[in-house]
């Protein structure tokens, strides 16, 4: 999955984001580049957390926004991977709500985006990588804990 | 014989993260588990009573009030991924595992 991000240029690594709405629109640029989402979707997952919460905050430092599935402008199934150097905040009164690492979701094949679900819940889950990540510089690191922790694993 | 729902904002993201977590926690607990559905709050808010259980992200508990009143476990998640919240708040519950 880290390979994949290298590979069809889906990451950004950057330094800060002023606030967490900026994040998500930042998150979502890799993905529109080459019209995997249409501009629209930034928004619309900004949109999402004001009505619902910072529930895309998935664990400690780890975010992944998204809409809905066959959401208007998805145009290919894919996820981006965004990593700040400094944290963004999305809930002032839970500091546990802050974010390093996003993880873009764009659907619009279901049985792909599933795969991709599992293969991104088994990455989350070791806690060594995850730890790793957000150490990471740019794409060779991706490359490098790529080759470390996933390849031979089908992930 | 458990059944569980999962259940976020939109039913795509955060609540297929929260399902693959629930088989999991069902692996290691050795769980007898009826049905496993994930699904969306609009969805889930009318759904939910017909569950033993609901897993959902903390911020949401308070939408299942109808369904707790009913009889089922709702049980909110600061770490979605993480397995051994999901276990421990599981057993604190008194829903009965076996």
């Amino acid at each position: 999955m880290l390979r994949e991000f290298v590979e069809m240029n889906h990451y950004l690594f950057a330094r800060e984001a002023k606030d967490w709405e900026e994040a998500i629109l930042m998150s979502c640029k890799s993905l529109e580049a080459d019209g995997t989402v249409g501009s629209n979707y930034g928004q619309d997952i900004v949109e999402c957390v004001r009505k619902y919460g910072p529930y895309i905050v998935i664990m400690p430092n780890v975010a992944m926004p998204h809409s809905q599935e066959g959401a208007v402008g998805v145009n290919k199934t894919a996820i981006g991977f965004m990593k700040l150097e400094k944290p963004v905040s999305f809930d002032p009164e839970d500091p546990e709500k802050d974010a390093r690492l996003f993880f873009t979701l764009a659907s619009c094949n279901p049985e792909q985006h599933l795969n991709n679900m599992m293969r991104l819940s088994e990455m989350l889950m070791n806690e060594e990588l995850v730890t790793e990540l957000l150490e990471a510089k740019g794409p060779d690191d991706l490359l490098k804990l790529q080759e470390k922790y996933l390849d031979g694993k089908n992930e | 014989m458990l059944n569980i729902l999962v259940c976020c904002a939109n039913g795509a993201g955060t609540s297929l993260m929260m399902k693959m977590t629930t088989e999991k926690v069902i692996k290691s607990l050795g769980l007898k588990v009826g049905k496993l559905h994930h699904c969306s709050l609009s969805e889930g808010k009318s759904a939910a009573s017909q569950f033993d259980v609901v897993f959902c992200p903390l911020n949401f508990i308070s939408m299942f009030k109808d369904a707790e009143k009913k009889g089922t476990t709702v049980i909110g998640l600061k770490n979605v991924m993480s397995q051994a919240e999901m276990e421990e708040k599981l057993k604190e519950s008194g829903v009965p595992l076996d």
